[in-house]
């Protein structure tokens, strides 16, 4: 029954195993610092004689940097804004309803995200429909409940005791809040906020029918923008050779990503149990 | 000692003379905190907003028509949400045994050293991103439907009906298997949280009764943990009733209600993606935004559900333990 | 009130011991910021030429359009956009004829590119009037996926009927007579179609709904159909990759996807009786042969054919492929666009129809015959803003 159970831990590691593997084995022969900074090329499969342009991913690579950045700092304020409220003011009826909501809107489709935003904005300003400003709030929408959530517990995790102590050292409650209640929790609050990030890396539902995609990078706000996991669905499903490995290159750019992501915060969470069972 | 007490409500701050700084504060953090509600409601109000022609057309009629049909501009939602309930079922039936095996084994089974990283690797099955899943389903596992699995498949259950017509690797079957490989982790670790959870004394009773290893797990952690590891079930099946890339890419996008595994289909997540910017006039594109509505309708629902069901469990088992 | 005095009970605050992981997770976000700001001024990600390509055309700079639609021009687009000089950013994305109709029509972009001509319902559902203007034409061809056999010919109703589902087996009859000595596997047929709204769609059924009362009656033609048998791809590239990668598939594409991707395609007879394999040269012929009359830029096109042109060695699927833009540009999309924009656009108009053409051939587009040129040019000429026609630097001939 032990070889049952274990068996199955291991028929779930093996499709994580093979899309590393894949992604590695067909992306990594294209990683370069031109595939870095390049932008994509003509699409096209090598013919006798005729070598095709290589390119990079160079554009989707900043537009998801410039994505996620703008994102994040829509996200972080209102996230943590939020879970301040919800623990803080927890006995009033608001800060229930904050924590039940943000909980809600995590099941929230990804699809829908995008959905949202582009059906808003066509009707309020077509002009900006497909631009980066778009592409962010997109993603801020599945951003915000992560951050709340994470946040949220992480805050509850401090003991009242910090608090009222603060307070009666007469120390202002926002004081107390932001420098002494957050600051206990901020290994905690990055975490979540790192996951945030990760998550919204790898998105390409929302940004589908709102970032749009360009070959070229950073335009502007009001323009449309690139993003990784953009590219990647709109070169794997094309027949050109050199537009699918650039997709494979990229895969395992966000796979690497992700990765280092989840080990820092993996690291981070350690220290911070190790911290309170020791203390 | 003091130690953290999450159900334990925080004691009501003792109140100063009202001060500028607390004040503005409390509207800022306030701001926030309102703003998480709008969203929720603006998200709706929007999607209300824009199918109010397609439910003014169709009315109830949407949910039971099984009939796509773009030239006569009349649209069912029926062939999406079945192609969603099945892709959903056999990422669940597949994706159910293996998480839960998994689960019992890192909590019950495994060396102590090997929980850990086993652990965390499973939960790096959940980040990967949903466009490079459909990649791989689209180049690696596909093809091994096709030429493998699928003809198995049809050679010795081909008797049932249920896997009728050419096994092509892209139908509701491989968007259900990849669905499957995005749920295990989810009800994997939440499930080994459940069981973690479960108090000791349960072991340690079944065990000065006697029971082995196996039994000790079977009669006295697993059925103590049922309720969260339903809870988690149903949270995974949340999760893939909304995968939209990795299903887009492997299921064929065939606009009709799928008669076997072997069928092409079309989730309502992959038909937005598919169709929203591409329809042919606003009727559709209000039909689009209905099916949308009734997607978010259903996910959150099941989301609602689970959380209820963890959060009595997970709670409850956290008070217990201290 | 806590009875520790002034003390902080040190069980229950500890500050974190070691801040490593958070101080390399901020380092690593500042290098990367960095990074990013330097590739910006180092003009990494600029791809913008800065060559003028062009001879006569010197376009505002600064400026930036966006245009979405056909993917079967999309190679083309981009060529288009890569050559285009003078500082201006041009974003075209290949989401496929009815989303470039849906975008222009709700006006998130500035020129909506598209195969299928404007039905009565969309020029009615635009808010404003729209010129048509053709800025190139390709053939459609049906690729397959059968290994070993050589060139197929198919004919309409034979190709009808497979995506009837009527034909269903690689060796049925109906595809055998066509193709005596071929030895044909015993497959069925997977057929693929579009999955999101194309124009190729619209080529492809147009062109079988001409060849087969039963297609026409059952299925239509449409940007998109109800499609009795098969499974959907989205994009030219969709259909395209997924045959190359599967079986006993049969699609259609673009000739030029076909050719890029070294998909194997098919003959296709033509009216003349001829088994005809499509190339940009008896695509072209096709144009010329079939020489259709051209409505004014504001009037109905969608009867506007270049299919089963009447020459003898013409393609008998070819198609022109359009352009739509407003004709009003302020009065269209309000105070919000600036004349720049507009002289932005027109000249990117005129240069497409005319330096533009010159890379066509190359890419296996029909360069578009000066008849075409000339009536495109008075349409764009016809574009105003602000009540006034916009100027181009092109210095047209009209």
């Amino acid at each position: 029954m032990t070889v049952l159970a274990g068996l199955c831990a291991l028929v779930a590691l093996i499709p994580l195993a093979s899309v590393v593997f894949q992604a590695a084995t067909l992306g990594g022969p294209v990683l370069s610092i031109s595939f870095l900074t390049q932008n994509p090329p003509l699409p096209c499969t090598p013919q006798p004689g005729i070598p095709c342009a290589t390119g990079g991913v160079g554009s989707a690579i900043q537009g998801t940097l410039i994505l996620v950045g703008l994102a994040t700092a829509i996200s972080v304020p209102v996230g943590l804004g939020a879970a301040i409220y919800a623990v803080e003011f927890r006995s009033r009826f608001l800060g229930l309803a904050i924590s039940f909501t943000a909980d809600v809107l995590t099941g929230v489709p990804s699809i829908i995200a995008g959905v949202f935003i582009y059906a808003y904005f066509v009707i309020y300003d077509p002009s900006i429909v497909f631009s980066t400003i778009t592409g962010a709030l997109a993603l801020s929408v599945i951003m915000i409940p992560i951050v709340t959530r994470t946040c949220e517990e992480a805050l509850r995790t401090v003991p009242h005791a910090v608090r009222e102590a603060a307070l009666a050292l007469g120390i202002s409650r926002w004081r107390t809040t932001l420098q002494i209640v957050v600051t206990t929790a901020l290994p905690a609050i990055v975490t979540g906020i790192l996951l945030s990030v990760m998550r919204a890396s790898g998105e390409a539902a929302p940004l589908l029918f709102t970032a749009f995609g360009s070959r070229l990078g950073f335009q502007g706000f009001n323009n449309p923008i690139n993003a990784l996991p953009l590219l990647i669905y709109n070169f794997a499903e094309s027949p050109y050779h050199n537009w699918i490995d650039l997709a494979w290159g990229a895969a395992l750019i966000l796979i690497i990503l992700i990765l280092i992501t989840s080990v820092i915060s993996r690291l981070v969470v350690q220290r911070m149990v190790h911290r309170m069972q020791g203390g | 000692m003091d130690g953290p007490t999450p159900s334990a409500p925080i004691s009501p701050m003792p109140r100063h003379s009202p001060q500028w700084g607390d004040r503005i504060f409390a509207v800022l953090v306030g701001l926030g905190g309102v703003a998480v509600l709008v969203i929720v409601f603006a998200v709706m109000g929007v999607l209300f907003y824009q199918s109010a022609d397609s439910f003014h057309a169709f009315g109830w009629q949407f949910l039971v028509n099984t009939r796509w049909d773009v030239r006569h501009n009349v649209y069912g939602v029926v062939p999406f949400v079945s192609s969603t309930l099945l892709t959903s079922a056999i990422a669940l039936l597949i994706g159910f045994p293996i998480a839960i095996g998994s689960a019992i084994f890192l909590t019950t089974q495994a060396p102590r050293w090997m929980r850990g990283p086993i652990g965390s690797v499973i939960e790096l099955l959940a980040a990967i991103p949903s466009v490079v899943y459909g990649f791989w389903g689209l180049y690696v596992l596909g093809p091994y439907m096709r030429t493998t699995v699928e003809p198995a498949l049809y050679r010795y259950l081909g008797w049932t009906g249920a896997f009728s017509g050419t096994p092509t690797g892209t139908d509701v079957l491989t968007a259900g298997v990849i669905l499957a490989i995005m749920v295990i982790p989810t009800i994997a670790a939440i499930s080994r949280e459940t069981l973690i959870a479960v108090p000791i004394s349960q072991k340690e009773a079944a065990l000065s009764l006697g029971a082995t290893n196996w039994e000790t797990t079977r009669v006295a952690i697993v059925p103590y943990a049922r309720s969260g590891i339903f809870g988690a079930t149903i949270l995974g099946l949340g999760r893939a009733l909304g995968e939209t890339m990795a299903v887009t890419m492997t299921i064929g996008n065939h606009d009709a209600v799928p008669t076997s595994f072997f069928s092409q289909g079309q989730t309502i997540a992959s038909l937005i993606a598919n169709e929203l910017t591409n329809s042919n006039g606003p009727l559709q594109y209000s039909a689009i935004i209905e099916a949308g509505l009734i997607l978010l309708f259903i996910s959150l629902g099941v989301n609602i559900a689970a959380r209820l069901m963890l959060w009595k469990v997970l709670r409850v088992e956290r008070g217990s333990t201290e | 009130m806590s009875a520790q005095g002034t003390d902080k009970p040190p069980e229950t605050i500890k500050r974190q011991t070691s801040k490593t992981p958070l101080y390399a997770a901020v380092a690593i976000v500042v290098v990367v910021i960095i990074v990013v700001a330097a590739g910006f001024y180092a003009g990494w990600f600029n791809s913008k030429s800065t060559t003028s390509g062009t001879t006569g055309c010197a376009p505002p700079s600064g400026g930036s359009i966006k245009g979405a639609g056909s993917t079967l021009v999309y190679p083309l687009m981009y060529q288009w956009e890569t050559v285009y000089g003078g500082g201006t950013a041009v974003n075209y994305e290949s989401v496929g004829s009815s989303a470039g109709i849906t975008d222009i029509t709700q006006k998130t972009v500035d020129f909506g590119a598209s195969d299928a001509p404007l039905n009565s319902a969309q020029r009615t559902a635009l808010p404003a009037t729209a010129v048509t203007i053709p800025e190139s034409a390709g053939g459609v061809v049906p690729i397959y996926n059968v290994p070993g056999v050589p060139t197929l010919n198919f004919n309409g109703t034979v190709l009808a009927e497979i995506y009837l589902g009527t034909v269903s087996n690689w060796n049925s009859t109906a595809i055998q007579t066509l193709n005596p000595g071929v030895t044909l596997p015993n497959a069925a047929i997977s057929v693929v179609y579009r999955s999101d709204g194309s124009g190729t769609t619209f080529i492809w059924t147009s062109y079988l709904s001409l060849e087969s009362a039963s297609w026409e009656s059952k299925v239509g033609k449409g940007t998109a159909v109800v499609w009795p048998v098969g499974s959907g791809q989205p994009k030219n590239a969709g259909v395209a990759g997924y045959v190359q990668k599967t079986p006993d598939t049969i699609g259609y594409v673009d000739l030029n996807y076909a050719l890029n991707g070294g998909i194997q395609f098919g003959k296709v007879l033509n009216p003349a009786g001829h088994y005809i394999l499509a190339s940009v040269n008896n695509t072209a012929s096709a144009l010329k042969d079939a020489n259709p009359t051209l409505p004014s830029g504001t009037g109905d096109w969608y009867n506007v054919s270049v299919l089963n042109a009447p020459g003898v060695g013409d393609y008998p699927i070819t198609s022109l492929t359009y352009v739509f833009v407003y004709q009003d540009l302020s009065g269209a999309y309000g105070s919000s666009y600036t004349k720049t924009q507009a002289e932005t656009l027109v000249d990117y108009l005129y240069w497409m129809v005319t330096t533009g053409q010159s890379y066509s051939a190359q890419l296996y587009y029909v360069p578009l015959p000066a008849s075409i040129v000339a009536a495109d040019e008075t349409t764009i000429g016809s574009i105003t803003f602000g009540g006034s026609a916009v100027p181009n630097s092109c210095g047209s001939s009209v």
